[in-house]
């Protein structure tokens, strides 16, 4: 078919309206590559047809370019997501903050921690605190002691253990024997059993006179292992038994852990 | 009209620029088809919508070496136009459809393009031959294929054709001068 013929078949006219079978269009796609003539022809039909559609058509609203606008760029979105591109950005942004959220909670948890010792510190200084008072006050109760029992009114006995009983034993006494004062200290002494408790008894030799003086118990420790005793008759000896708790009335002698004699000046 | 390859080849790249011109070169007439199909405003205007989001999914599935870009989008548009004629809510919406072609359109619209000399276009469409208005809306507006139409018209295929042909020779004088 020559192009002249091709132009007077109608089957361009058939083609631009799309109504030719699929096995012609090939041949008419190829004239039209081929003729320059049949092309021209061919922009012609389509130029008049579209002037046609065109009068058809009523006035076109502007909104349907911004709607094709904006599904084309939804469109166009999904497929970035779809795709395997990496948005460094987003990746990076996410990275970002929850590095900086695990940070924080980093911090708390490290706030926490600190406030938990600070709190801890502050139990262990007022232990401490307590601890340093306890060693004040039993620091000045000793050097009170200390400075009494180096004063001149007092006089420095060690009393010798009973060779029967406790041959190592041994008690000294810090004794004022005009005002009838007494610090014994037991250091000497073993500890006494449980149910037991280490009795004094000052003694006048001619006759032989116990007296009590009074119990080795916590009321009257004046320092660590020494006790303080009173009113007691002017001694010339001082013995300590270990007697049943409560004390005795007389001295057990088969008890008798020191005896010792004093010669105040 | 010389067909705009280069637009179309920058469409195909993905420039929405090269698409907005081409958008503003058809739209109109792929316009008019689907409203000669569909024959409500806001029905048309939503094909009209679906149909260049096609345009523009489907570009790559073009060759500007094979086929005419405008016979290429002017099937998608019939297409979408009769799919949307056959929908359920538009069926349903209207029912008593009176069957038109594009002259009753042309010859009743009020509205019509200020940019044409509507008066010259209607006293053409409404001059042209029964047979013409019956072959054209077949055809070009409707799709039908030259053997759908030979059949429905009752007219051997090389009649139709060579009638086809001078239908739109006719056209041609008037609308192009």
């Amino acid at each position: 078919m020559t192009a002249a013929e091709l132009i007077e078949s109608g089957k361009l006219e058939m083609y631009l309206c799309g109504a030719l079978p699929a096995e012609e269009i090939a041949e008419v796609e190829e004239a039209i590559e081929t003729y320059p003539e049949v092309k021209k022809e061919t922009e012609r039909i389509e130029e008049s047809l579209i002037e046609l559609a065109e009068k058809v058509a009523p006035t076109l609203s502007a909104m349907v370019w911004s709607y094709i606008l904006n599904s084309i760029n939804k469109v166009k979105t999904l497929g970035d997501s779809e795709s395997k591109s990496t948005n460094w950005g987003a990746i990076t942004g996410w990275a970002a903050a929850i590095l900086c959220i695990g940070g924080i909670m980093w911090m708390l948890n490290q706030n926490n921690n600190l406030n938990k010792s600070v709190e801890l510190t502050n139990i262990e200084n007022s232990e401490l605190k307590e601890n340093l008072n306890e060693a004040e006050t039993s620091l000045a109760a000793n050097e009170e002691v200390l400075e009494i029992l180096r004063s001149r009114e007092y006089q420095t006995f060690t009393l010798p253990g009973n060779q029967a009983v406790a041959p190592d034993a041994f008690a000294k006494v810090y004794l004022n024997n005009n005002d009838g004062i007494a610090y014994i200290d037991v250091k000497g002494l073993p500890e006494a059993p449980r149910g037991k408790v280490y009795q004094v008894w000052s003694l006048v030799m001619e006759p032989l006179t116990p007296s009590s003086m009074g119990l080795v118990e916590a009321q009257n420790e004046v320092a660590s292992g020494i006790y303080k005793f009173t009113d007691f008759p002017k001694a010339e000896a001082f013995g300590i038994t270990l007697e049943p708790e409560g004390g005795s009335e007389t001295p057990t002698l088969t008890q008798l852990y020191i005896l010792g004699q004093v010669k105040t000046l | 009209m010389e067909q705009p390859n280069a637009l179309i080849l920058e469409m195909q790249a993905g420039n929405e620029k090269a698409f907005s011109k081409i958008y503003s070169m058809y739209s109109e007439a792929i316009y008019g088809i689907i409203y000669s199909i569909v024959l409500d405003e806001s029905a048309a205007e939503e094909v009209l919508q679906d149909v260049f989001v096609k345009i523009w999914n489907n570009s790559a599935s073009y060759n500007i070496n094979k086929g005419r870009f405008f016979t290429w989008i002017l099937n998608i548009a019939r297409n979408s136009a009769i799919d949307e004629t056959r929908s359920k809510s538009f069926k349903n919406s209207r029912k008593n459809l009176s069957t038109s072609n594009f002259v009753d359109i042309i010859s009743s619209s009020d509205s019509l393009n200020t940019k044409t000399n509507s008066i010259g276009i209607k006293k053409f469409v409404e001059a042209l031959k029964p047979k013409c208005i019956k072959i054209l809306d077949l055809l070009y507006f409707k799709g039908f294929t030259q053997a759908e139409a030979s059949k429905t018209l009752d007219i051997p295929l090389g009649t139709l054709k060579t009638r086809n042909r001078n239908c739109i020779n006719e056209l041609r004088a008037m609308v192009l001068g």
